[in-house]
């Protein structure tokens, strides 16, 4: 009989995880506009993954300078660049680089603003206000003009555009950070980690980081969505992707380049990649707003 | 955060959508049909990329400042319209060189007055002279704060004062001017010509130097209206301009419009769409993917600039592997230029063959194109010991040139070609002026740079890009880094001889040693195209890039 109340507690535990992930999974799934973004985002991702197999051309070698601006045909569905490279073959390939520049500038962002965030929370004080009042700093520049003159010091490239769109992104990660942080720091288990003797660092990987996690998900996720679109910018401007790499935002300005010809020649060669830029934003907006929504403490009941 | 900068995106399709609107179907204001049919009259507003610098010729070193001055001034020597040929302006003929190119003696028209009234004479050459060439002449000033300071004076005529290969100028007689050079100068008559050297009216000049570059007065067809500074300059008619019963070939006719309007647009796709929207008479700075949308519109008609450029892939001769002739020509043969060019430049180019283009003098008709061919490439740089080929970055420029409108798709297609053969060219950029600093100092492997000319003597392409003297450690022109001996040889003997039959021997030299030795591949002579409306007649582009507009007529329809 005293092994009842052993089997019994995991099994409690067991399921009251489930009924929380429960709730959050029906919450998410039940956003229809969360669930279109997922899709979309599956399927630009796949078509990242596989993008070797998926393309019918080589993005950069299969240049055809005969066939410019060609409009889009049975051999090149979404038609000719200005080299007479095949644009859906770099649409495809300026998956994997757009992305993942995105992708690597919130890491960045993420793991940054999360140190800076615990650590200005956590420490409070001098400390909290020194970082905070940098970050806000950052914040007080309109984020685009910030990385143009950050890639304008690193040096134009796709990775120093990628750097500058992490910095850009940085306080917001930071910030939100911070406040649970401090919302979390004087709660009873934290109180009870530090009466049994924890140190610093088993506090705040133990206690309080996981506790953080939700907001911190949100907020990634919709940096996701600038980042594409600001590492895109930096493209068009000439300060990211150089060429030849596939990039979208590089295909749109590599085509508004050749003049106004293109309004009237070429339109497939600014619409596509333009239309990548869009629903990848699009969604990764659609799965942030879903995410936020779904893990909302409010909305439980 | 998020939300906002999709509505920016949605505002910049917007913006497109507006454009196009307004390339379909016209509205706002328009211009011309004030002639009514007749051909007197009317307003020419033409369209360019950027404002004029200064209205002071001598200070003035941009295209820009040279198209709006060419119609308030005359030279002692103009252009003929279309051609860098001399022919005779404020001189009455063509003057013949005296004691072995020496001495020059000029007969000058009479009764030319001055926009202000005052009257041109042989003193007023002297003048003009005086303050140019000699730096403690009272009038040795001027230009507005961006005025280059008598640039061109001293790049064509050696210098100021000691420097200056021109020793005196002297008023013989009224209507006679003299003058006196240090040593023959091969392209004198041909400088004279330059828009820079257009004659100013000294009555102006001694009122006020300092303000002359925004208030400018010549004796040419046009006079100086109003400028609004970063917008337009506005001139008027001339009523008595003293070459309106001049042939037609010699820069004669006209003033028939009363006022042209130049208006400064810089966004190359709002200024042709202005164009197409019939709120300009003209304009330039076409790419040439514009090319076919002016050409379908029944309105407009494309008219091209016989070329004065050359655009070219300079090779760095002091860095290798570019030290080994073999793999200069191996470069020559991998990049496809004829497709090159026809993609890049349609209609707008000619494949480059020698140094300098074909309407400059001494030209070599001779010269084959390098001509594609991968094998021989890849048999060369076996030869050279790099049959495996070698890593290399290849610099291209961020902004259009009139003589390279799209560098980045030029050097991405040359890219491919290289790969091909083997060599892995890393494509670099910088910004303009980084650009330009940079490979002045020869931190490049290769670049793509080009060049266009002043006054259409082949000195002033060979001696300025690929002599010894210009490949300096700092500021380089000479971006290939060439220096060989036999070609200055040539190139001094060229530019110090006045003799044509000597010249022509001493440059199909020159371009002969250039071919054998590939400092650069050439790639293009480019003919920038330009928009009209049909209703304008009457307009010659001169190669130099500005062209006088007194014969320009408005007839009836218009836009």
């Amino acid at each position: 009989m005293a092994q009842a109340p052993v089997r019994e507690t995991p099994v409690e535990t067991a399921v009251q995880t489930r009924t929380r992930f429960g709730d959050f999974r029906q919450a998410f799934l039940g956003n229809k506009l969360a669930l279109v973004g997922l899709v979309v985002i599956a399927l630009f991702v796949l078509m990242a993954v596989f993008a070797p197999l998926l393309a019918p051309y080589d993005p950069i070698k299969d240049q055809n300078l005969g066939e410019r601006f060609d409009g889009p045909s049975a051999s090149h569905p979404l038609g000719q660049d200005e080299l007479g490279r095949d644009i859906l073959s770099r649409v495809i390939f300026g998956a994997r680089v757009s992305l993942t520049a995105g992708l690597a500038a919130v890491v960045f962002a993420t793991v940054f603003g999360t140190i800076v965030g615990v650590v200005a929370g956590y420490a409070g004080g001098l400390i909290d206000a020194i970082l905070m009042r940098f970050m806000d700093i950052i914040l007080a520049f309109p984020s685009i003009l910030l990385a143009i003159v950050i890639v304008s010091i690193l040096g134009q490239g796709l990775t120093n555009a990628l750097l500058a769109v992490g910095v850009v992104l940085l306080p917001q990660i930071a910030r939100v950070v911070r406040s649970s942080v401090i919302s979390i720091r004087e709660r009873d288990y934290v109180e009870a980690e530090r009466a049994i003797g924890a140190s610093d660092s088993q506090i705040v990987f133990a206690a309080i980081l996981p506790n953080s996690l939700a907001p911190l998900i949100v907020q990634s996720t919709l940096a996701l969505a600038t980042a594409i679109l600001d590492v895109a910018a930096l493209s068009f401007l000439g300060l990211g992707a150089q060429p030849p790499q596939p990039e979208w935002g590089a295909m749109l300005t590599d085509a508004f380049r050749s003049g106004f010809g293109v309004f009237t020649e070429g339109q497939h060669a600014i619409v596509f990649p333009g239309v990548a830029i869009a629903l990848s934003v699009l969604a990764v907006n659609f799965i942030g707003d879903g995410l936020r929504d779904a893990l909302d403490p409010r909305r439980r009941g | 955060m998020n939300r906002r900068d999709f509505l920016k995106l949605g505002g910049a399709g917007l913006a497109g959508a507006t454009l196009l609107g307004v390339a379909g179907c016209g509205g706002g204001e328009q211009v011309g049909g004030g002639g009514g049919g007749g051909g007197g009259g009317g307003t020419f507003t033409y369209g360019r990329g950027a404002d004029s610098i200064t209205l002071d010729p001598v200070h003035a070193t941009d295209g820009e400042s040279f198209a709006v001055t060419r119609q308030v001034f005359d030279g002692i020597l103009e252009f003929k319209p279309g051609t860098i040929e001399p022919v005779a302006s404020l001189a009455v003929e063509i003057p013949q060189p005296e004691q072995g190119g020496r001495r020059y003696t000029i007969d000058l028209r009479e009764g030319v007055k001055f926009h202000d009234g005052s009257d041109f004479n042989a003193e007023a050459i002297v003048f003009n002279f005086d303050r140019w060439r000699l730096a403690d002449n009272e009038f040795h000033s001027g230009g507005g704060n961006q005025g280059s300071d008598f640039a061109y004076y001293s790049s064509q005529f050696g210098g100021f004062d000691g420097d200056s290969v021109v020793e005196s100028v002297e008023a013989v007689d009224e209507y006679t001017v003299r003058f006196g050079l240090r040593e023959p100068v091969g392209p004198f008559l041909r400088n004279l010509a330059m828009g820079a050297f257009a004659i100013a009216s000294p009555t102006a000049l001694e009122k006020d130097v300092e303000g002359f570059w925004e208030n400018p007065v010549g004796t040419g067809p046009f006079k100086f209206d109003s400028w609004d500074k970063g917008s337009e300059v506005r001139l008027t008619a001339n009523k008595d301009w003293w070459a309106t019963d001049l042939p037609a070939e010699q820069g004669g006719g006209g003033p028939n419009v009363d006022t042209i309007v130049f208006r400064s647009i810089t966004d190359n796709s709002s200024r042709v769409a202005s164009l197409a929207g019939g709120q300009l008479s003209g304009a330039d700075g076409l790419t040439p993917d514009d090319v076919p949308t002016i050409e379908e519109n029944e309105d407009l008609r494309v008219l091209t600039r016989p070329p004065l450029n050359i655009g070219y892939l300079a090779l760095n001769t002091q860095k290798e592997p570019f030290t080994d002739v073999k793999v200069r020509r191996a470069m020559a043969a991998a990049i496809n230029m004829e497709d090159l060019v026809k993609a890049f430049f349609g209609d707008t180019a000619q494949v480059a063959t020698n140094a300098y283009p074909p309407t400059v003098p001494f030209w070599r008709k001779e010269t084959e194109p390098y001509g594609y061919d991968p094998d021989e490439a890849r048999r060369l740089l076996e030869e050279a010991g790099l049959g495996d080929g070698f890593d290399m970055e290849l610099w291209f420029m961020p902004i259009p040139r009139p003589y390279m409108p799209d560098g980045r798709g030029v050097a991405q297609a040359m890219q491919r070609d290289l790969e091909q053969v083997g060599i892995n060219a890393k494509l670099v950029t910088r910004e303009w002026g980084t650009y330009l600093e940079e490979t002045g100092r020869g931190t490049h492997d290769a670049c793509i740079l080009g060049w266009t000319g002043d006054n259409g003597d082949p000195d002033n392409f060979l001696n300025v890009l690929l002599s010894s003297k210009s490949a300096t450690p700092e500021n380089a022109l000479n971006v290939a880094y060439y220096k060989n001996p036999d070609l200055d040889e040539v190139l001094d003997k060229g530019a110090s001889t006045i003799d044509q039959n000597e010249r022509q021997k001493f440059y199909e030299e020159a371009q002969v040693i250039i071919y054998e030795d590939v400092p650069w591949v050439p790639i293009d002579y480019a003919e920038p195209p330009l928009g009209y409306l049909n209703s304008v007649k009457g307009v010659t582009p001169n190669p130099t890039g500005s062209e006088a507009f007194n014969p320009v007529e408005i007839t009836g329809g218009g836009a």
